[in-house]
């Protein structure tokens, strides 16, 4: 269901939530939205969980490392309660483990709705759908369309150059010197034969009649339906009833300040 | 905005855009390394700040080489976007901090009528891109809970590495790429020939 769903709607229905979280810092929100985010990921997508848990997983870590690094180094208005331990420079305070927790569930919460829109989204349908809905110029759209193909094109190019400079007997540079010369070797080639290849793509482009005109043709037009509006309403909305009920609890913390 | 772009422009930008953003996913797990390398030490806020300026050098090269108005922030959300794409962790607040970071690196051009791309006007670019990227993740990244004296040291490790690999590698990557010739179709490319012309006579 989460496929057809329209992508720029499902865009805003990632990024307002993903805005409001940001002023949230107490434990259970952000929690109690990641708990919705993950039945949402299983119920309305055909998402698989291997796939989903292989990315999920290691991220989780990073995230800890992350609420791990916020814990430590919290101003006042943030740590306080009692001390845990200290060590040198660093404090672990209640405060600061709450809010290093908040942070790290909050930036699950950010890696849970990526991979939802993702999974989920077409990148040409999405570009469309910025051309429909959201007025983007064709001529940019489709030049990015065109650029983002790109993207496998510079991978094999980089075991083309590879193998040449193998071939010819070009070694591994050792030293900061060394390694900024292999540097040049590969992303100045790289990029100069990007940029042929985007004047190239260009010109053939405007050769078959291209002129970035808004009075075009589409081969898929993207529509908003009613259900388009029930799912930004639905991921926006969850996350109101979670501060509300938050609040309710006597948890809900904006920046620092307790509500 | 876009009506005096020419489309290979746009693709061109569009091509630093794609690269940029998988460059910048690639850096975060560079700044991920170098934060667990200074963790040891109490210095672990300082992993991404040691190597800021990568993050502005897509927006910094497109404006450096199109000279157009607008170019470092299309760079900036394009290369945001292409980064959601490709599964950044950040989620789609990433589109924000690209938009903010491109405003900064474009608002020094901008304030020369796009007229000016000597160095120091891009090193200025991109301390401003750190400026106003480093006010976005006090609310959004959460450091407005860090401790004063640690915000401030911070922002200065990352001027200082925002205008060395921001600035001044996206003024060395562009000239040695207008070097090759491929730029011959743009601004940059287009200057540095009629420099030569000039000298040649």
């Amino acid at each position: 269901m989460m496929t057809a769903v329209n992508p720029t709607f499902k865009f805003i229905a990632i990024l307002v939530p993903g805005v409001l979280l940001s002023f949230v810092y107490d434990v259970f929100t952000p929690l109690a939205y990641l708990t919705f985010l993950i039945v949402v990921t299983f119920t309305l997508s055909d998402i698989s969980f291997k796939k989903w848990i292989r990315l999920f997983a290691p991220f989780a870590l990073f995230a800890l490392g992350f609420g791990w690094t916020a814990a430590l180094y919290t101003n006042e208005a943030f740590s306080g309660g009692t001390v845990l331990f200290e060590f040198w420079v660093m404090k672990l305070t209640v405060g600061g483990l709450q809010t290093g927790l908040s942070i790290t569930f909050r930036s699950l919460c950010f890696f849970a709705m990526s991979l939802l829109f993702i999974f989920t989204t077409d990148t040409t349908k999405f570009m469309m759908s910025l051309i429909h809905q959201c007025k983007v110029p064709p001529k940019i759209a489709y030049g990015i369309i065109a650029g983002y193909r790109f993207l496998p094109v510079f991978q094999h190019e980089l075991q083309i150059l590879r193998k040449a400079h193998q071939i010819r007997g070009m070694r591994r540079l050792k030293g900061i010197k060394g390694k900024l010369t292999q540097f040049q070797r590969y992303s100045i080639p790289l990029l100069a034969n990007g940029i042929r290849k985007a004047e190239r793509v260009a010109i053939a482009m405007e050769s078959k009649g291209f002129t970035g005109n808004r009075e075009r043709t589409y081969y898929h037009r993207m529509t908003v339906i009613k259900r388009d509006w029930l799912f930004l309403a639905m991921m926006v909305g969850v996350l109101f009833i979670v501060a509300l009920l938050s609040y309710q609890l006597g948890y809900l913390k904006i920046f620092s300040k307790k509500m | 905005m876009i009506k005096n772009w020419k489309l290979k422009e746009i693709v061109m930008l569009s091509i630093i855009s794609v690269v940029a953003g998988v460059l910048y996913m690639a850096f975060s797990l560079l700044g991920y390394g170098i934060r667990n390398v200074l963790t040891p030490f109490g210095l672990a806020p300082f992993g991404f700040e040691v190597i800021f300026g990568l993050w502005l050098i897509g927006s910094i090269i497109a404006a450096y080489v199109i000279r157009k108005p607008g170019a470092a922030l299309l760079v900036g959300l394009i290369s945001a976007a292409v980064e959601i794409l490709s599964g950044s962790p950040g989620g789609a607040k990433i589109m924000l901090a690209g938009l903010v970071q491109g405003a900064g690196v474009e608002l020094p051009f901008a304030l020369t009528k796009w007229k000016n791309y000597q160095k120091r006007t891009l090193v200025l670019a991109a301390m401003s891109g750190a400026v106003f990227s480093f006010i976005w993740q006090l609310f959004a990244g959460g450091n407005l809970a860090l401790a004063p004296w640690l915000l401030v040291s911070m922002l200065v490790v990352r001027l200082i590495a925002s205008s060395l690999l921001g600035g001044l590698l996206g003024k060395w990557v562009s000239d040695k790429l207008a070097q090759t010739g491929v730029l011959g179709g743009y601004a940059l490319g287009k200057e540095q020939k009629k420099k030569r012309e000039d000298e040649a006579i």
